[in-house]
């Protein structure tokens, strides 16, 4: 597959959970474009649908929820036939796309792995059923594995148990093993969450590494837009089960347009002057067990025009590749100056 | 001039070791810094750095194994006589890391917010001590309604304001806030910071803010100290600090620091500090000034090379 052709297309996605009775409508109608050699950042508060939407990619939804409609195509099979993600139902059929399509790294490194096993028959499992390898071969292959993911002394740490690494050398492991499935695309779920920031820059460090010397996609789903500035392409701003506004990184950090980007950007402590309060959203995300209408951030923003209430936003193409959902785009709406810490990011991106 | 402020807390070459025998294990060693009425003092460190460790020898949860910490020019460390325990208890407060665990999940807020008064506080009436529980959640934003309710209710924001009340209801002077932000979400951090700050506006309480990321407490913070493998290295006014790192420990975090911006993150340069790079056989490394009240825990040579550097 060639770099940037089309490798997951997301339309009109909805998911719903059925938990005791209630529907809880956790993705409403999402529509992403994923491309080959991209990374592409997710970026949300927990609870706006982040992670389950990532792990619908995988038929990995808990038993209670399902996709309702919508659809997810997958276009980077070996035999170059499109596989409609959303229509599969078998474990079967899953098992072929799990890992050596699309692999996944979780946010604990400290459960994301088996105590019981060392670290290099964890890696070597992965070898064995997705690489077809067997003995020295496998052996060999993920000796070469734990040297990518930049592990000294290979061969006495495969006889290792995950209790003997570290936070970030356990996270090392993990993405190793992801490699090794051979996927198009891994998608990293808050992979730096639980560690130290100097680890976690180390990590997004290997990632980029990892990407280039593997061919991966990379979808890299986090709560800290700080954090992605360094290693996306693109970013993708969720919010209520929706994505709000997509852009280059340029585009989101230093051209951000819906309301719900300009309050994540000023709420952070970078951003924030001594000796004065850091700008704060107001109230708590909304209750997806009922019916939005209008904009989902309207009742938190103050910002908010009388027709966020009423009706939803579309899309607004601001640029090829940058697109909001808000009605301050609409050429009917007023102008309105974003908050202090977006001018200033503004600034230096001139 | 903050050497005329009040000393409210000074920790003398605190040790705090676990375990004994063979297995015993120095967490910190020799810890020196005080701690200035009204100032909010940061610590900062990895995970494994020893700074809970010291928050927690301050609060007495843990046993000294040497030096002194003394708070109000009186010793609290060790054994004290009950008065001074009484008032120290009272005095001294502590925001825990995860609220989704330090709270009591069977226990109403009521209960969790007003137990402390219990103790510090026997002369009030039942009635009296509701008063106070409804006046200390709306201190923290809270609606007086939640003392009935439990808290898997509540969101983690939530949480970790009925974590602060519980801590401000006994009307603490110190406040000892370990990651108290941590487990939270972006916009939700903003909130409970700004709280935080206004609190210490309006009661001139003082904090020991112990966090791993940096740039909150460049911004919270009015001095930090930065503290590896249980020794302190380095430490400075937060914005002398900050802008003038000197040792490569401290440094290497500040290069760790994402910034909101793709331009100037594709420009840096990550520090990798390694503490080989120390040779202390010949020289035990000292605290030394190198700036002015800027310390730096060094030997001669380095104080020179580094200086020369930056």
């Amino acid at each position: 597959m060639k770099k940037n052709e089309l490798i997951l297309s997301v339309r009109d996605l909805n998911i719903k959970f059925n938990l005791r009775g209630k529907i809880l409508h956790a993705i409403r109608g999402i529509d992403l474009d994923v491309y080959h050699g991209e990374v592409l950042a997710i970026v949300g508060e927990s609870g706006s649908g982040k992670s389950v939407f990532t792990k619908s990619f995988m038929g990995l939804l808990d038993s209670n929820g399902s996709i309702t409609s919508g659809t997810i195509d997958y276009f980077g099979a070996d035999d170059h036939q499109p596989i409609r993600l959303s229509e599969l139902k078998k474990e079967k059929d899953w098992l072929k796309v799990r890992g050596h399509e699309i692999a996944m790294i979780m946010q604990d490194p400290m459960t994301s792995l088996n105590p019981l096993k060392t670290i290099g028959d964890q890696i070597m499992e992965a070898v064995e059923l997705h690489q077809g390898l067997k003995g020295a071969a496998a052996r060999e292959k993920t000796l070469e594995y734990l040297r990518d993911v930049g592990i000294a002394d290979p061969e006495v740490r495969f006889k290792q148990y995950p209790h003997e690494f570290s936070g970030g050398m356990r996270q090392r492991v993990v993405i190793a093993i992801a490699v090794a499935c051979n996927p198009q695309i891994l998608i990293c779920d808050e992979p730096t969450t639980a560690l130290d920031v100097t680890i976690q820059a180390q990590i997004l460090e290997l990632l980029k590494e990892m990407r280039v010397k593997y061919n991966l996609t990379i979808i890299l789903i986090t709560h800290d837009l700080g954090v992605v500035a360094n290693i996306a392409d693109r970013v993708a701003v969720m919010y209520a089960g929706d994505i709000v506004e997509i852009g280059t990184s340029d585009e989101i950090y230093y051209d951000p347009r819906h309301p719900y980007t300009w309050a994540l950007l000023s709420s952070m402590p970078q951003m924030g002057v001594k000796g004065e309060d850091l700008f704060n959203i107001q109230g708590t995300p909304p209750n997806l067990f009922t019916e939005i209408h209008g904009d989902a951030f309207a009742p938190r923003n103050p910002l908010a025009l009388k027709i966020d209430f009423v009706k939803r936003p579309p899309y607004f193409d601001v640029s090829t590749t940058h697109r909001a959902k808000t009605w301050l785009l609409d050429p009917r709406a007023p102008k309105i100056e974003p908050p202090a810490a977006v001018r200033m990011l503004q600034e230096e991106g001139k | 001039m903050a050497d005329e402020r009040e000393v409210l807390v000074e920790v003398k070459n605190l040790e705090v070791t676990y375990g004994s025998g063979r297995k015993a294990y120095k967490a910190v060693k020799n810890a020196n810094f005080t701690i200035y009425k009204g100032e909010t003092f940061g610590l900062v460190g990895e995970s494994g750095s020893g700074k809970t460790t010291i928050g927690r020898a301050i609060m007495r949860i843990l046993p000294t194994s040497g030096g002194e910490v003394f708070y109000k020019g009186q010793k609290i460390n060790g054994k004290i006589s009950h008065a001074l325990d009484k008032q120290v208890i009272k005095e001294i407060q502590m925001i825990f890391q995860d609220p989704q665990s330090s709270l009591n999940e069977r226990a109403k807020v009521s209960y969790i917010v007003g137990e402390g008064l219990m103790n510090v506080r026997p002369d009030l009436s039942a009635a009296e001590r509701d008063e106070k529980v409804r006046q200390a959640l709306l201190d923290v934003g809270l609606l007086p309604e939640f003392a009935s309710r439990f808290p898997h209710e509540f969101s983690g924001g939530q949480r970790q304001r009925i974590g602060i009340a519980r801590a401000l209801i006994v009307e603490p002077e110190f406040i000892i806030a370990d990651e108290p932000i941590s487990a939270l979400d972006m916009s939700i951090r903003a909130q409970v910071l700004n709280l935080l700050r206004h609190l210490q506006k309006e009661r001139g309480i003082t904090y020991l803010f112990i966090a791993h990321d940096l740039s909150v407490m460049r911004y919270i913070s009015d001095r930090i100290a930065v503290i590896h493998k249980g020794d302190i290295v380095e430490l400075a006014d937060a914005e002398e600090l900050v802008t003038h790192a000197i040792h490569p420990y401290t440094r290497s975090l500040l290069s760790a620091i994402p910034m909101p911006s793709p331009r100037r993150e594709r420009q840096k340069k990550l520090l990798v500090y390694d503490p080989s790079m120390h040779d202390y056989s010949t020289e035990a490394p000292q605290w030394r000034e190198l700036r002015p009240r800027h310390w730096v825990l060094c030997s001669a040579s380095e104080a020179e090379d580094w200086c020369r550097e930056s």
